[in-house]
């Protein structure tokens, strides 16, 4: 706390200084934002919504920003003292300062003293980044200095310490060096190619204060990256490792991990591919060996599915598994051309998208079977590249959007889902699900400010034999009817009917009517309904949802 | 220690109170930050411009519907707008390497003429202040933030082009002057 009061007393006595200098007033700036959810909860049996006992909640969080010409620094108070019940049951509980920093920036080089978010090429070894509705932040909190020696030549350090939940943990340093050849070179820059290469470079220590292992105490990670394209085509590249790093996640062995990801692309006007594979094999990274879930996390194993934004089909979305996973993902855009017979007079879009993740083939090493099938202390297993081992995650979903006239329009799509429960929530022994999904999304534009949009699902989903098992809730039906008043207000109200549940007693109408208000950047929403049980994934980052029911008050603004 | 973190609000409002109370309405520059364009080189997003027009910034992703709509409303009178005012739209996708990948391919698929840029990590998200996206910024000739708005509704892309139009007549009338 001690430091924070040292950056900002500097920065105040930096103002009072130069205070008299018409100049520095001038190109002094100060801006922020600032965000309130608040909820008053009403205890609900039947949705599982527990009693609570404040019966009012909160979170709220403001940065203030200040810059003056290269140079800036600012903080993030947060006040989650008290937070709402998601975050308290994944213990982002406290307040105060957690984010701070001073930074300048020069043509040749930039320098970050405090708290920074930072990737290296995809961030299979190194990503901090903060997601505020998913309650993540691993802000690297220490000293970052990036090199710019030439143009195309960018090289990064950093060392620090990482922030998990509202405490510093763990120790990490590393660097990266990006060569943009296309930016080096005039005569790639200029010609129809496109090149360039990365490497870096990550290590982390943690004291070994174990009995039974010999724990290593520095563990590096390192990774290389290439990106070439030509006109239209792109490819990129990056291939990771981790040397031995027993952890509680990967059942302590000493194995290395690896991780692949290459994406492909193909892009002109009118039609748009994309090709994307990913392997990782016990790339789980972490500041501290005993930490689960979100926490401590290092690096960020992104996930090769499409992220959907309709209600129903988000219901059941995959969690990244960085022990252990190998997919590919496809998507084809394509228009129909405008002013076409069958593309019409504002053209028609269709995506196609096909995901598909399985684990890998896990062969146990010899040491491991002799101990009874216990890989704890050794080598743990090994793993053929291309060894598909089960199915994790499978989607094929297809959307047909079409502008009509000047006021209808309307989108039509179809999802199919197969869902490894016990993988991705990890409740072992539960069902595998695989749903069907059809959504309607109509838009009718009264005039210049009035919209109305009308939204209808229907998912059908395979119930399963599995008695009193709380996973597989059957079919469901979902409708939403949203009118806007540009470029205030917002009124919207919605059900999602769990109809096909197999209990009787479940068959519940999640409803929630809602309102808000924007003001250029300032917006207020109120919402009165029922939060049913599930998962919010933000890049295939998750968390739990837990059942609530009440009225939730949202502010946000900027300035 | 509550004290300190009292005192340190204190004065970074009173820092504020005391800047705007000494020039009142002043400009906003776009901050200075690496982020990618579509090709994989970097590009400084203080040197975002528009031969000395008006231009807008669009923050989106490929995952947010709405953004999804106003990039596509906006695209269906972006001739227009052009030919009328010669405004630039920069759109900004948040889309980390889970899908920034899919960006070229998915706004090309859909024909849309804007600039793209890819700001992996949120590093320009953050420094505009962005809590949550869409958010659109319309920036003056000079690369100064003039007017911004969050959420989208159908309709709200009027604001953003009457805002562009009233920026060059102000601009005009100050010449003729």
């Amino acid at each position: 706390m001690r430091k924070i009061y040292l950056v900002v007393a500097g920065i105040l006595l930096t103002c009072a200084t130069t205070f008299g200098q018409n100049n520095f007033i001038k190109n002094s700036r100060v801006t922020g934002n600032f965000q309130f959810d608040g909820q008053y909860y009403i205890p609900n049996e039947a949705i599982g919504a527990d009693t609570v006992k404040e019966k009012v909640r909160a979170n709220a969080f403001a940065n203030i920003n200040y810059t003056y010409e290269g140079f800036s620094a600012g903080f993030r108070y947060e006040f989650y003292k008290y937070p709402l019940i998601d975050f308290e049951k994944i213990n982002y509980v406290g307040h105060g300062i957690p984010y701070y920093y001073a930074s300048y920036n020069h043509q040749y080089f930039s320098i970050t003293l405090g708290s920074f978010y930072e990737q290296f090429g995809n961030g299979l070894i190194y990503r901090s980044y903060e997601n505020r509705n998913l309650g993540y932040d691993n802000a690297t909190k220490g000293v970052r200095v990036i090199g710019k020696p030439y143009k195309g030549i960018t090289l990064t350090g950093i060392w620090g310490t990482q922030r998990n939940l509202f405490e510093d943990q763990g120790q990490i340093r590393g660097g990266d060096l990006d060569l943009s050849f296309t930016e080096m070179f005039d005569k790639i820059g200029n010609s129809m190619f496109r090149a360039g290469v990365g490497a870096s470079f990550i290590s982390k220590y943690e004291r070994d204060n174990s009995t039974e292992y010999h724990l290593p105490e520095n563990v590096a990670a390192y990774a290389v990256r290439l990106n070439f394209g030509v006109q239209d085509f792109n490819l990129n590249a990056e291939w990771a490792g981790k040397v031995n790093d027993p952890s509680t996640q990967n059942s302590m062995i000493y194995k290395n991990g690896h991780a692949l990801l290459i994406n492909a692309s193909y892009a002109m006007k009118g039609l748009g591919i994309y090709l994307t594979a990913l392997r990782t094999d016990n790339m789980d990274f972490r500041t501290k060996r005993t930490a689960v879930s979100n926490n401590n996390l290092i690096n960020f194993i992104p996930t090769l599915t499409r992220e959907h934004t309709y209600a129903l089909p988000s219901m059941y979305p995959y969690a990244s598994q960085p022990l252990g996973q190998i997919g590919f993902q496809a998507q084809v855009n394509y228009q129909i051309p405008k002013k076409t017979k069958i593309g019409g007079k504002y053209g028609t879009d269709i995506s196609i998208n096909y995901s598909r993740i399985h684990g890998i083939k896990q062969h146990l090493v010899a040491e491991a079977i002799e101990a009874g099938n216990d890989m704890s202390g050794t080598d743990g297993y090994t793993s053929p590249f291309f060894g598909f081992g089960e199915l994790y995650f499978q989607d094929f979903n297809i959307e047909i959007s079409r502008k009509f006239t000047k006021s209808w329009k309307l989108a039509l799509s179809y999802v199919f889902l197969t869902y490894n429960q016990s993988v991705i929530e990890g409740h072992t022994g539960e069902p595998e699900v695989q749903s069907h999904t059809v959504i309607a999304d109509l838009t009718y534009k009264i005039n210049n400010k009035h919209a109305l949009r009308l939204e209808l699902q229907h998912m059908y989903a395979k119930k399963e034999a599995n008695e009193g098992s709380n996973a597989n809730k059957g079919s469901w039906a979902y409708g939403q009817l949203e009118y806007s008043i540009a470029p205030h207000w917002f009124i919207s109200v919605l059900d999602r009917w769990n109809y096909g549940n197999p209990d009787p007693k479940k068959r519940i109408h999640y409803y929630a009517v809602s309102g808000s208000f924007v003001y250029k950047t300032t917006k207020v929403s109120l919402t009165f309904g029922k939060q049913y049980e599930g998962i919010l994934c933000v890049g295939g980052v998750c968390r739990t949802v837990p059942a609530s029911y009440g009225l939730g008050m949202n502010i946000v603004t900027s300035f | 220690m509550k004290k300190n973190v009292l005192s340190i609000l204190l004065c970074v409002i009173c820092c504020i109170a005391f800047g705007q109370e000494k020039l009142g309405n002043r400009l906003m520059p776009l901050p200075s930050v690496d982020i990618k364009t579509l090709g994989g080189s970097s590009i400084n997003t203080k040197d975002l411009q528009n031969e000395g027009k008006p231009f807008i910034i669009c923050f989106f992703a490929t995952w947010c519907k709405p953004c999804m709509t106003e990039l596509k409303n906006i695209s269906d009178e972006y001739e227009d707008w052009q030919d009328e005012t010669g405004v630039k739209i920069y759109a900004v996708s948040i889309d980390d390497s889970r899908s920034s990948g899919k960006v070229a391919p998915l706004v090309k698929g859909q024909g849309w003429d804007f600039e793209f840029l890819l700001d992996e990590n949120s590093d320009f998200k953050r420094a505009m202040n962005v809590n949550d996206i869409p958010h659109t910024f319309v920036v003056d000739g000079e690369g100064n933030i003039v007017w911004q708005h969050a959420s989208y509704a159908p309709g709200v892309e009027q604001e953003y082009i009457n805002v562009v139009r009233n920026i060059l007549s102000n601009s005009s009338q100050s010449k003729t002057e």
